[in-house]
């Protein structure tokens, strides 16, 4: 712990060092200027695209002032013709819009119906009483229901997505007709003709309202659809669904608040990282390393030490963090320290791992986008799928929301975190020398050197069955990634696509630690590559289902979960695993390690004749 | 020109040695992978509705009530299954047996106002998802009360292409795309520069017949060529997926000159602090100050993409331009004071 504390002390000192006299004046003053701008910034509403839709008003049409619109004011002989040469997306009339066929009309159309209805809210709220501009109210009633499965799902949401957009290629023509137009060649006209028809307002109405039960709820909704403009209130406590819904004051719980406040957090770590991963460098290519590894100091010690100053620093920043905006602060520690713990062990391992100072920026870079992408992308669907729970950022967002999770979606989401650092440290511990860290090899020898380094020699088999554990939650981020790029294909290849590249990361994932021993000709029977096939499924297939156990008590239903874990008994697929693996190795023995991306084809196809047969597709 | 030709391709060729470019190509993909899940996501912030608009799941739908005609038919256009009940209990059992994913009771209207009961599975993922796809026929369904009750809305019968994909594509991907090797761009000139010095190559390249900003200016164009190529890059991927950035060249001019004032920059900053540890530091925060500046300009960098790419007639060339003088500034203190910058004790 001294030498810990010892090393920690050095590391303070270094980063303060960087920044004395001149170079810590600008730094501040940089540092200033770039929060005052921020604050501007978030002073000003937040609206991207703006001017992108060009817009013509009439003289008497109404005042568009979402910026996105671009408005030009054009009577109807000057509008027609702009129309028409479409130098203008549509054309705003007091009480419709002219419009064309073509898809860059129809968009705009489609985004001002979104700004005019509210403002036609708006007016009728102001304009007559509630219970005649609001009429429907529905009350909600939960109920316990079975698993919910909707049918006939033509496409699934996520791949639909990316085939919504069409070139702006078409060409119009236009003729002016009534508003019954359905080809996309002609100009819509919603006025009916009427250009010049007014509002009526309609304050005397035969009806006599009746005081509801639902009245203090519309009115509620009504101020808080007024207060938000659409979008959903930036603040910590967010408003809980309601029990009554006014269809057109109606917005989805989404959780974009909760989403920007969890990752708040990160942010703070990630600005440091470039210190944490620069600690390493100096040491590297002031070569103090040598130093430093003579003295009587552990390299777990001289990593642990290292991180100390950071994991300290971060602790404050969650616990600061989570003051500010009235969370729980042990919810918050218990959330974020996994998240921290993670991100410091990416960058332990972009500072590991980097050859030359291009490199650094790329991996962290690199870093950046898959830690963001790994805990924002799922949080993102909080409330809307349960895969969500893959990231902690899911339960922040359940925190500031005011709703509660269980210990099952808190283990699924922090546990790879946990792994994911311990496996770090660790072969941070083994691969720290002099010849790994100053070496610049290609970047999958240096993997395989790791991976080499990681392995006790005199604990062979032990070695290999926990290398094999602890890659479970790697390669479940891995398959995890996957899923979201085969996201972007069509439904069934998708799923095609999905369990090929699982199927591959498995093999490699299975089969890497025996071949690197074979490379390094610590092991050479076939003996021994059978032994070590099996512990190597073993571990596997331990730590396979040991995930497999924790993620289906959380995402009940989902067919990728189903395709990438497999189910049912443990011997098949036990065997399955160990032939694959026995396979790859026999073959990477017999061939040469040139050809191991060879043997692991071949090993994926007898893990991929497996896996159809369990889904019965063959069989 | 000749020694800078030379020193050009030596640092083409190393980023060609260390794959760095691979790296930067995996991370576009990445960032064009997620765009489409990432899409939906921010999407449902952006519009919540488009959850709706994006999900061709249909539901089946239990309707109990006499009055339930026009629901009906509002809940048919949306292709939803209806399954009408006589009373409450059957439709909550056939609920229970997952005969059914919802139940509207709709009872008569009092002077114009329904308060209808809608059951709702407990658990909060299925409950938002239904309630999403109701949205719609249940607009329509409250139009036609405020009809019967004398209230007219304007603008109601609209019709359009969901806009939120396009949206969000033109005025938030596109820009990051094109902006984004810029900021990399940055980063490899303080990378390149920074280990020179460290290293002490520099002063054995400076002692050969080369001037200093020949050899700066062989980092920045390397640097530059990568960003422009990615950016190029990008506009072809997005073309393969049906997506156009129209006015290609002026976007990638501004691209480029965006990415050189930012390289320049950098350069300078790398030159200054001589190590890369501070001088990345203070890029990234001089680089959130500009982004936060240039955010407040009207129109804003990201703004004149977003209006060129998706084929405003409106945006002149003149709003392109105007960076040619923060440009020609910039350049013009580079060669100026680089060699003071070296020179500095921080």
């Amino acid at each position: 712990m001294k030498n810990i504390l010892i090393i920690s002390k050095k590391e303070i000192t270094r980063v303060k060092s960087r920044f004395t006299g001149k170079s810590r004046l600008i730094v501040l003053s940089v540092l200033a200027l770039a929060l005052i701008v921020s604050f501007f910034v978030y002073k000003q509403e937040l609206v991207m695209g703006q001017g992108l839709y060009t817009i013509g008003v009439a003289p008497n049409g109404p005042a568009i002032t979402d910026q996105r619109f671009n408005t030009i004011s054009l009577d109807r002989e000057t509008a027609i013709p702009s129309l028409y040469g479409k130098t203008i997306d549509a054309y705003v009339l007091p009480n419709g819009v002219m419009y064309r066929g073509d898809p860059r009309s129809q968009y705009a159309v489609s985004a001002l119906k979104k700004y005019l209805e509210k403002e036609e809210i708006d007016r009728i709220s102001k304009e007559y009483e509630i219970d005649l501009a609001f009429p429907l109210r529905v009350k909600i009633k939960d109920m316990e229901a079975p698993e919910f499965q909707p049918n006939n799902t033509t496409g699934n949401p996520l791949s639909s997505a990316s085939g919504i957009e069409q070139d702006d290629t078409f060409e119009p023509t236009i003729s002016e007709t009534g508003k019954d137009i359905s080809t996309e060649s002609e100009i819509i006209d919603t006025t009916n003709g009427d250009i010049e028809a007014t509002d009526t307002p309609a304050g005397e109405s035969s009806l006599i309202p009746i005081e509801s039960e639902c009245d203090d709820e519309v009115l509620r909704q009504l101020e808080d659809y007024h207060n938000s403009n659409g979008l959903p209130k930036f603040e910590a406590e967010f408003v809980s669904d309601s029990d009554i819904i006014i269809p057109s004051l109606m917005t989805p719980p989404t959780p974009l608040a909760q989403v920007i406040l969890a990752f708040l957090y990160v942010i703070p770590i990630f600005f440091v990282s470039v210190f944490f991963t620069s600690s390493f460098i100096e040491e590297k290519v002031n070569r103090k390393l040598i130093v430093l590894l003579s003295a009587p100091i552990t390299p777990l010690q001289i990593i642990l030490g290292k991180m100390l100053p950071y994991i300290i620093y971060s602790i404050i920043a969650i616990i600061t963090i989570t003051l500010i905006l009235k969370g729980s602060v042990f919810l918050g520690l218990a959330i974020f320290i996994p998240v921290m713990l993670f991100i410091l062990a990416i960058y332990l391992m972009v500072a590991l791992l980097y050859r030359t100072f291009k490199d650094q920026t790329f991996f962290s870079v690199l870093a950046v986008w898959v830690i963001t992408g790994y805990l924002v992308a799922p949080a993102m669907f909080s409330g809307v799928s349960d895969l969500s729970y893959v990231s902690p950022l899911t339960l922040a967002v359940q925190m500031y929301k005011g709703e509660s999770f269980g210990l099952t979606e808190y283990l699924l989401s922090t546990v790879p975190m946990y792994l994911t650092f311990g496996i770090a440290v660790f072969l941070g511990t083994r691969i720290f020398n002099e010849e790994f860290l100053m070496g610049f090899r290609p970047l999958h020898t240096k993997l395989a050197d790791a991976i080499y380094l990681a392995i006790n020699r005199s604990h062979l088999y032990l070695s290999v069955f926990f290398i094999n554990l602890a890659l479970i939650p790697i390669v479940f981020m891995v398959q995890f990634a996957s899923i979201v790029m085969a996201s972007n294909l069509p439904m069934p290849y998708a799923l095609w696509v999905l369990l090929a590249v699982s199927i591959i990361i498995e093999e490699i994932a299975k089969s890497t630690a025996i071949v690197v021993l074979l490379k390094n000709s610590v092991i050479n029977s076939k003996r021994q590559i059978l032994i070590l096939s099996f512990i190597s499924a073993l571990g596997f297939l331990i730590g396979e289902k040991l995930l497999l156990y924790i993620a289906l008590s959380v995402v009940s239903q989902s067919m990728f979960t189903e395709a990438l874990f497999g189910a049912g008994l443990l011997i098949v697929p036990f065997i399955m695993h160990f032939i694959a693996t026995a396979s790859v190795c026999l073959l990477t023995a017999r061939f040469g390690v040139k050809y191991f991306p060879a043997a692991i084809i071949a090993g994926s196809v007898i893990h991929a004749v497996y896996n159809l047969y369990v889904i019965g597709v063959i069989g | 020109m000749k020694p800078f030709l030379v020193l050009l391709l030596k640092e083409l060729k190393s980023i060609k040695k260390e794959k760095t470019i691979l790296f930067a190509i995996l991370i576009q993909f990445f960032i064009a992978s997620f765009s489409s899940i990432i899409l939906i996501g921010i999407m449902s912030f952006y519009d919540p509705t488009s959850i709706g608009d994006n999900t061709h799941v249909t539901i089946d739908v239990g309707v109990v009530g006499n009055n339930s005609k026009t629901m009906v038919g509002f809940l048919e256009e949306r292709n939803l299954t209806v399954k009408p009940y006589d009373n409450i209990n059957n439709a909550e059992e056939a609920f229970q047996q997952g005969e059914i994913d919802t139940i509207m009771s709709i009872p008569p209207d009092i002077d114009g106002t329904v308060d209808m009961t809608l059951v709702l599975p407990k658990a909060d993922t299925s409950k938002t998802l239904i309630l999403m796809i109701l949205n719609e026929p249940l607009r329509k369904y409250e139009n036609y009360f405020r009809e019967i009750n004398g209230i007219d809305l304007n603008y109601d019968d609209m019709e359009g292409k969901p806009h939120t994909t396009r949206e969000f594509l033109y005025a938030v991907i596109i820009p990051i795309l094109m902006l984004f090797p810029g900021f990399i761009a940055g980063s490899i000139v303080i990378d390149t520069i920074s280990e020179e010095i460290e290293s002490k190559t520099l002063d054995t390249l400076w002692s050969a017949p080369i001037s200093l900003n020949q050899i700066l200016g062989s980092k920045v164009t390397a640097a530059l060529i990568m960003a422009i190529f990615q950016c190029i890059l990008w506009i072809i991927l997005l073309r393969f997926n049906h997506f156009t950035v129209h006015n290609a060249v002026s976007v990638l001019m501004l691209s480029f000159m965006i990415a050189a004032c930012i390289s320049l920059s950098a350069a300078m900053v790398a030159l200054y602090f001589k190590d890369r540890e501070r001088a990345q530091f203070v890029f990234s925060i001089i680089l959130l100050f500009v982004a936060g500046c240039s955010y407040l300009l009207n129109p804003s960098p990201f703004d004149i993409i977003t209006r060129l790419a998706s084929g405003d007639h409106f945006i002149s060339t003149c709003s392109i331009f105007i960076y040619v003088i923060p440009l020609t500034i910039l350049t013009c203190i580079f060669i100026i004071m680089s060699k003071r910058l070296i020179r500095f004790k921080t």
